[in-house]
């Protein structure tokens, strides 16, 4: 029996080797490909570079003009991305605990509200953001860009900040309240230090979906210095002659931080994630 | 019964940034998305004509109009169809208990945090003909006896493209499924393994049932997103060849900020919008488990 057992696990293993392996194989390739020179990006395919250089990597860095400055692009979404972060978990947490404290509030409309919210399609915001920006100085404007991607997330980070603070017991804010703490010092001192796995998933969500975001960006932004990273590596695909080596080099560079970001805390973010979605 | 007041109105004090976001950034600007709608709008800050129903008459006899509805309908459920079965199938399998099984659901995630722009781009390198490693490999294991250029065919943009999409967007439904299925209490499968039940038994009867309500809500989420999509499409075909690939986002990209008709765009807008509307309250109202109390 132990041997069946055993012998099952194996094959288990290998077909979820087999399945991740079909699954982010471009990703490898890619990352792989991002050093062959432009040579072999523009010849018959092979997987591995025949004669790996680093080229496209300083083309992109350091061969910078004003139209194609590509570290000021990943500077601006970084600009962008922090602050979006920074903000959504401000505003998510203050009202995350609002509906987690509130019986009625909880298994009632609001949170299906921001669950609608969470699949409300942009497009159609297109028209009226591009004229109430432009009206209100914000177009071209990255601070714009963070007014309307904190928007985009708070929604769905305050609803899955209500599934971790619902799990702080209430004695402990109780006993601070006996002590003498008021709400606020209560929040800021037992509760959000408790709710700190949760609102590093809130804070990561929101930073990855910033750094990404095209649409907004792709409307709201003209000038060439203020073009966060995926218009930026957008527009390098709408010239005359497109340069691959520099666009695939480009791609892995706007990929990793994200990556980067998200291995550590993916634990966290999963189960995060989920915890809202089984109670709905 | 003054402290119970005054703790209630604190409590929904709480909720009050969010909802200032909600009403400045989604409410009122899909109001004025209506009013723009019975305008004729030219770009920029130049004036703006009251036109009725204009907007709408031309919507309702335009062909391009109808034709990215159905491009759009074929485009989401074809998502919808992949977005659905994959993922349970990945989720059954990535619900076991080994080693390092963490790091794999980690890894099975990348395609949907990676930033979109970097995927389209890549992915249409890699589809090129005569350069790419799709291409390559097909021909060399004597699929495709030539090399096709994927997103310039009439006939395989959208195939493809709708392959691509749901690749990236897998993980999500996996990960919905998978939260579900561990919430199953193993005693129910022990259950069922003491009355003799096989394993295509105990999935057909106990965890396929028990998944319902989630599928419902994976596919209600997919549905609206997919729907919705506009960055992807855009950044691999523009909706072309031709208008191959143009569905509704796109097409409403296309004519408020390509051809500057903004009330035209608003019009196809309060379209969409309304008809997920409809959709969300049918989801909400017949689809959801009512709550447990």
């Amino acid at each position: 029996m132990a041997e069946i057992n055993r012998i099952k696990n194996i094959i288990t293993i290998c077909v979820i080797i087999l399945v991740i392996g079909l699954i982010i194989w471009p990703f490898i390739y890619i990352f792989i490909s991002s050093f062959k020179p432009l040579k072999e990006i523009m010849a018959r395919a092979s997987f591995l570079p025949v004669d790996p250089t680093l080229k496209n990597y300083q083309t992109l860095l350091f061969a910078r003009t004003p139209v194609r400055d590509f570290p000021r692009f990943l500077l601006n979404s970084l600009y962008v991305s922090v602050f979006t972060a920074l903000f959504t978990l401000i505003i998510s947490s203050i009202s995350g605990y609002g509906i987690a404290r509130n019986r009625k509030l909880r298994v009632g409309l609001v949170s299906k509200f921001l669950l609608f919210i969470y699949v409300f399609p942009t497009v159609v915001l297109l028209v009226p953001i591009y004229k109430l920006f432009t009206s209100m100085g914000l177009y071209d404007n990255l601070f714009g860009l963070i007014i309307i991607y904190t928007a985009l997330v708070s929604p769905f980070c305050t609803w899955l900040l209500v599934s971790f603070f619902e799990n702080i017991p209430r004695e402990l804010e109780e006993s601070a309240g006996i002590d003498g703490a008021g709400t606020f010092t209560t929040f800021t001192r037992i509760v959000i230090p408790l709710a700190s796995p949760g609102l590093v998933t809130a804070g990561a969500y929101s930073f990855i979906t910033a750094w990404g975001e095209y649409m907004f960006a792709l409307i709201l932004m003209s000038s060439n210095l203020k073009k966060t990273g995926p218009l930026g590596l957008a527009t390098f695909t709408a010239e005359q002659y497109i340069e691959w080596g520099p666009l695939l080099s480009g791609s892995i560079l706007i990929m990793i931080p994200v990556f980067i970001l998200f291995m550590p805390v993916s634990g966290y973010f999963i189960k995060g994630f989920t915890a809202g979605a089984v109670k709905e | 019964m003054f402290k119970i007041r005054k703790n209630e109105i604190q409590q929904y004090l709480f909720l009050l940034p969010v909802f200032i976001i909600v009403l400045v950034i989604f409410a009122y600007p899909y109001i004025r998305n209506l009013i723009y709608s019975f305008y004729d709008i030219s770009f920029g800050g130049a004036e703006s004509n009251y036109i009725g129903l204009k907007n709408y008459i031309y919507l309702v006899g335009s062909k391009f109009f109808w034709d990215a509805l159905g491009k759009s309908l074929y485009w989401t459920l074809g998502n919808l169809v992949i977005q659905l079965i994959v993922p349970l199938f990945l989720a059954i399998l990535l619900n076991t208990k080994i080693k390092g099984i963490h790091l794999a659901r980690s890894l099975v995630m990348l395609p949907w945090i990676a930033p979109t722009v970097a995927v389209a781009v890549c992915m249409r390198w890699m589809l090129l003909p005569r350069i790419g490693i799709i291409n390559a490999f097909l021909t060399s294991i004597g699929l495709m006896e030539k090399q096709i250029h994927f997103l310039g065919n009439n006939t395989t943009a959208m195939p493809v493209l709708i392959l691509l999409n749901s690749w990236k967007f897998l993980p999500f439904g996996t990960l919905m499924i998978l939260a579900a299925l561990q919430a199953i209490p193993l005693s129910v499968f022990e259950a069922a393994e003491v009355d003799g039940a096989t394993g295509f038994q105990k999935f057909r009867f106990i965890t396929f049932p028990l998944l319902g309500s989630m599928i419902w809500f994976v596919g209600f989420l997919a549905f609206a997103w997919n729907f919705n999509t506009f960055d992807f499409i855009w950044l691999t075909t523009q909706g072309g060849p031709g208008t191959t690939t143009q569905t509704l986002p796109v097409l409403i990209y296309r004519t408020a900020f390509k051809t500057f008709r903004l009330g035209e765009a608003s019009a196809i807008t309060v379209f969409i919008g309304i008809f997920l509307i409809i959709l969300g309250l049918f989801y909400f109202s017949y689809l959801t488990p009512k709550e447990k109390q």
